[in-house]
C-alpha cells in the first residue's frame, strides 16, 4: 500500500489541479461568438477559436452541464473506416487529431488503440468490406479485409460457427480505431478555452435566437439576452428544436440510441467489434466491461427511457457474437438522442442566417468527429469561409441533390 | 373424402416448400388434389391433434380478392362475408372466408377439399376495367399450416403477442400480426376429430419464402409441451 | 412492450408497426420551385411536443396517423387516415414539361 498516495488522497492539497473552473459570473453584455451546447463539440470549437484564431471573447452556454448531453452518452468509439471520400477524409484527420491531444492538452484523455473489427455475414457484406477497404487505403487509412483465420487471432473469444444462422465470413480491420475518456475529451478542450478567456454558463438554456436583417444579433436565455457576432449550435439530439429558434429547418429526425454495460471481467477482448448484420457492437472498456450498443431505435423520440425489447434484441445479438456472455449481469442502461440525416453524414458549415453556423447532424457519429469538427468550425468562424474539408456537408447540399451518402457511418445499423 | 395413396416425396407436380424438413422428420407421404403431402407422421397423429399438433396444408386450395368493390363482387358471387374486418365466416360449401379488411378477403379451402368456393371464384374473377374487385391469389405467396391441440394458447403464448384467451378470442375471430417474428393471419377455427371431439384449432398463414423458419420456430415452442408436426390423414379420418 | 392502438387492428405491441413520417402537406408539384420540394422530401419539422405523424401496421400493410408526444413518448390517439383524405389526391403532369 502506497501510504503517500493515501495521505495525498487525504490531504488539503488534492486535487492538484480542478479540470476546469466553470464562470461563476454572470453574463456579459456582449461576446464576439456565442457557442450553443458544451458537449465535445462546442468545447473544441471555442477551443481552437481561443488557442489558434485568437478570439477568447467566447460564452459557451450549456442548458445542462459540460459534456452531460450525448459527450457523455456515446460508445467512445473513434475510427475513419467510412466510405465516402468526403467522409473518410473528414474521418482520418480527426483519428490524427486524437492520437495526439493527451499532449495537445497536457491532460490525458486516456486514448487506446485497440482496432476495429466488422464483420461480414453474406457475400454482399465482402464485397462492400472490399469497397471499404480500397477507399480507406487510397485515402491513407489503415483498413484492410482480413479472412477468418485472422479473425480468430485477432479476437480468440469470438463465436465462429461454420453453419451458423449469420456465418462470418470475412472481416474489415482498421488498425487505426481506437478509444478514448470521452468525459475527458470535453473536460480537455474546456479547460483548455477557459484558461484562454473563454467564459463557460452551464444551466444556461437559450430560449430565443435574435435575429436583425438576415443576420444573428444576439441570444435570449433565462439569464439575460445577449448581443453577439455571431453563434455556433452544437447540440446534436436538439437540432431541430435549436434551428427553429432561428427560423431554420433541418432534414434532421432525432431518434434515442441505447446503449448498455455488463459488470467488469478481467481483459478478454482488445478489440472493438461490430457486425452490421446482427446489429450489434461490443467492446470491452479499460475497466473490463463490456459495452453493448446496436442501431437506433425504430421511431423519433426526444427522450432517453429505456424499452426492454431493444435491451433484449441487443443482449441476443451480442450472444450471438460471445455466448460467454450469457452468464453476465447488465450494470448500466443509457440512452442518447441522435439527430439523424437521410444521408448520415453530418451538417456544418453555413445557414440561410447570416454569422449563425451550423455544427448538426451527428447522428450516431459525433464523438469520433470531435476535434476536426472543432477545429475546422473554429476556421470557418474565424474566417468566414468554410474549410475545403467540411464544404462538402454544408446544407446547401440537400438543394443541389448532393448528398454523402456515407453508408459506412454507423457500424451496426446497416 | 380423399383416398391417401403413399408416395415419394418427390413425386407430384406440386408439394410443400416443408418437404424436406417433413422427410427428415420421419414424414409418410402422399397424393392429394394433384400434390404430395403428409399422410402421417406417427401412428399416434389423432392423439398429437388433441394435444398439441401442427399439420402443414399449404397444398389445399384458397385464394384472395382486394379492392374498394371486392365486397360487392363476392356477394354476388354468392360468398357470405364477415360483417366486419377480422372476422371468419363459414360457407354453405364448408369453406371459410376471412375478412382481412373491410376490402380484402381471403377464401380458404375446407379440410376435405369438397368447397368449391375457392376454385370457381378464382375460374370466374375476370380483370374489369369498371369494377374494383381484384384477384389476389394466396396459393404461391402464403404457407397455410393448421395449429390444434389443449395447449395451443401456451404455445401460441410464446411466440405471439395476442391475448388468445376464450373469452378474449372467439371462434372464427381472426388476428393479422407477428408470429415468431413474422407477419402472420391467424384465424381460430377449430377442429373436430375423428372421435367427435371439438379441439381448439388455428389457422396460420405466413410468407412462404420464410416457412421453414416459422416451422422450426412453431417446433421450438410445441417441445416444452410435447408438440409435434401431424399429417393430414389424421385430420381427415 | 409497448402497445399502440391499430385503428383497424386494435392494440398491438409496437413492434408490430412502422413509423411512416410525419404528417405534412405535399406543395404542388407544379407549380413550387425546387427549394421547396427539396424541403418537402428531406425536411423535417422534428418537433419535440405533440406530433401528427403517419404509421403502418406491417402485418396488414394498414396506414393510419397517430397523434403522439415525442417528449413523453404518449400516442395520445390513433385514427383511420379518411379522417384527414377524405378524397382521392390526383396528379396531373403540366403539358409541355
Amino acid at each position: 500500500m502506497p501510504f503517500g498516495l493515501l495521505k495525498y488522497g487525504l490531504s488539503k492539497d488534492y486535487p492538484a489541479q480542478h479540470h476546469f473552473t466553470p464562470s461563476s459570473t454572470e453574463l456579459k453584455k456582449h461576446y464576439d461568438v456565442v457557442i450553443i451546447g458544451a458537449g465535445g463539440h462546442g468545447a473544441a470549437c471555442a477551443y481552437y477559436l481561443s488557442k489558434y484564431h485568437g478570439v477568447k471573447n467566447i460564452a459557451v452556454l450549456d442548458k445542462g452541464y459540460l459534456g452531460g448531453g450525448n459527450t457523455a452518452r456515446n460508445t467512445a468509439v473513434i475510427r475513419s473506416n467510412y466510405l465516402t471520400e468526403e467522409g473518410v477524409s473528414f474521418y482520418r484527420d480527426s483519428v490524427k487529431l486524437y492520437q495526439n491531444l493527451s499532449n495537445e492538452f497536457g491532460y490525458n484523455i486516456m486514448m487506446e488503440n485497440r482496432g476495429q473489427l466488422t464483420l461480414a455475414h453474406s457475400d454482399a457484406a465482402v464485397r462492400s468490406f472490399r469497397w471499404r477497404a480500397e477507399v480507406n487505403q487510397h485515402l491513407g487509412v489503415r483498413s484492410e479485409l482480413v479472412d477468418r483465420q485472422t479473425i480468430r487471432e485477432l479476437v480468440p473469444n469470438l463465436n465462429m460457427p461454420e453453419d451458423g444462422r449469420y456465418p462470418i465470413m470475412a472481416g474489415l480491420w482498421h488498425a487505426d480505431g481506437a478509444t478514448a475518456r470521452h468525459d475527458a475529451v470535453a473536460w480537455g478542450y474546456m479547460k483548455g478555452a477557459c484558461e484562454r478567456g473563454v467564459e463557460l454558463h452551464q444551466l444556461t438554456e437559450v430560449e430565443d435566437v435574435l435575429i436583425s436583417n438576415g443576420r444573428v444579433t444576439g441570444v435570449k436565455t433565462n439569464r439575460g439576452t445577449i448581443n453577439c457576432g455571431s453563434v455556433v449550435q452544437a447540440v446534436a439530439g436538439t437540432s431541430s428544436v435549436v434551428a427553429k429558434m432561428a427560423g431554420i429547418k433541418l432534414p434532421v429526425h432525432s431518434f434515442p440510441l441505447q446503449a448498455m454495460v455488463t459488470q467488469p471481467y478481467k481483459p478478454l477482448l482488445t478489440p472493438h467489434v461490430s457486425s452490421p448484420h446482427v446489429h450489434v457492437y461490443v467492446h470491452q472498456t479499460s475497466r473490463g466491461e463490456f459495452v453493448i450498443g446496436g442501431g437506433s431505435d425504430p421511431y423519433p423520440l426526444y427522450n432517453t427511457r429505456s424499452t426492454l425489447d431493444m435491451k433484449e434484441s441487443l443482449a441476443a445479438a451480442a450472444l450471438e457474437l460471445f455466448p460467454f456472455l450469457s452468464q453476465a449481469r447488465l450494470m448500466r442502461q443509457w440512452a442518447g438522442i441522435t439527430d439523424m440525416t437521410p444521408d448520415y453524414s453530418p451538417i456544418m458549415g453555413l445557414s440561410p442566417v447570416e454569422n449563425y453556423y451550423l455544427d448538426a447532424g451527428w447522428g450516431t457519429w459525433g464523438f469520433k468527429a470531435t476535434p476536426i469538427c472543432g477545429q475546422t468550425m473554429a476556421e470557418l468562424v474565424a474566417t468566414g469561409k468554410p474549410p475545403e474539408l467540411i464544404k462538402p456537408f454544408e446544407l446547401e447540399r440537400f438543394y443541389r441533390h448532393q448528398q454523402i451518402n456515407e453508408a459506412g457511418a454507423t457500424a451496426a445499423s446497416h | 373424402m380423399n383416398e391417401f395413396e403413399t408416395t415419394a416425396p418427390d413425386s407430384g407436380l406440386r408439394r410443400s416448400q416443408l418437404y424436406r424438413t417433413q422427410q427428415q422428420g420421419g414424414a409418410e407421404f402422399a397424393s392429394l388434389n394433384g400434390a404430395t403431402v403428409v399422410k402421417q407422421f406417427a401412428a399416434d397423429d389423432a392423439q398429437q391433434l388433441k394435444s398439441l399438433a401442427m399439420v402443414d396444408l399449404s397444398m389445399l386450395p384458397r385464394s384472395g380478392f382486394k379492392g374498394r368493390q371486392a365486397p360487392e363482387w363476392l356477394t354476388r358471387q354468392g360468398v357470405e362475408i364477415p360483417a366486419e374486418p377480422n372476422r371468419a365466416t363459414r360457407q354453405q360449401d364448408g369453406s371459410l372466408v376471412a375478412s382481412l379488411s373491410v376490402q380484402e378477403h381471403l377464401i380458404l379451402s375446407d379440410l376435405q377439399i369438397t368447397a368449391g368456393k375457392p376454385q370457381q371464384l378464382e375460374n370466374d374473377w375476370q380483370m374489369d376495367a369498371d369494377t374494383a374487385c381484384y384477384a389476389l391469389p394466396r396459393s404461391d405467396s402464403h404457407a397455410w399450416l393448421l395449429l390444434t391441440g389443449e395447449h395451443l394458447r401456451d404455445m401460441l403464448a410464446k411466440v405471439c403477442g395476442i391475448d388468445f384467451a376464450a373469452e378474449e378470442f372467439a371462434n372464427h375471430q381472426v388476428a393479422q400480426t407477428s408470429v415468431a417474428r413474422l407477419n402472420s393471419i391467424l384465424i381460430r377455427d377449430d377442429v373436430q376429430l375423428a372421435d367427435g371431439s371439438t379441439v381448439l384449432a388455428f389457422h396460420l398463414l405466413c410468407d412462404v419464402s420464410s416457412v421453414e423458419f416459422m416451422w422450426d420456430c412453431l417446433q421450438d415452442a410445441m417441445d416444452e409441451f410435447g408438440g409435434k408436426p401431424a399429417g393430414l390423414a389424421a385430420l381427415l379420418a | 412492450m409497448k402497445i399502440l392502438n391499430c385503428p383497424l387492428n386494435g392494440p398491438r405491441n409496437i413492434s408490430e408497426f412502422i413509423y411512416g413520417g410525419e404528417l405534412h402537406e405535399m406543395p404542388d408539384p407544379n407549380r413550387c420551385d425546387s427549394r421547396e420540394w427539396v424541403e418537402h422530401v428531406y425536411f423535417h419539422e422534428n418537433a419535440a411536443g405533440i406530433v401528427r405523424e403517419w404509421w403502418c401496421h406491417s402485418a396488414t400493410s394498414y396506414w393510419f396517423l397517430a397523434e403522439r408526444n415525442t417528449i413523453t413518448d404518449e400516442i395520445i390517439r390513433t385514427f383511420p387516415a379518411s379522417e384527414v383524405f377524405n378524397q382521392r389526391v390526383e396528379f396531373t403532369a403540366v403539358e409541355g414539361e
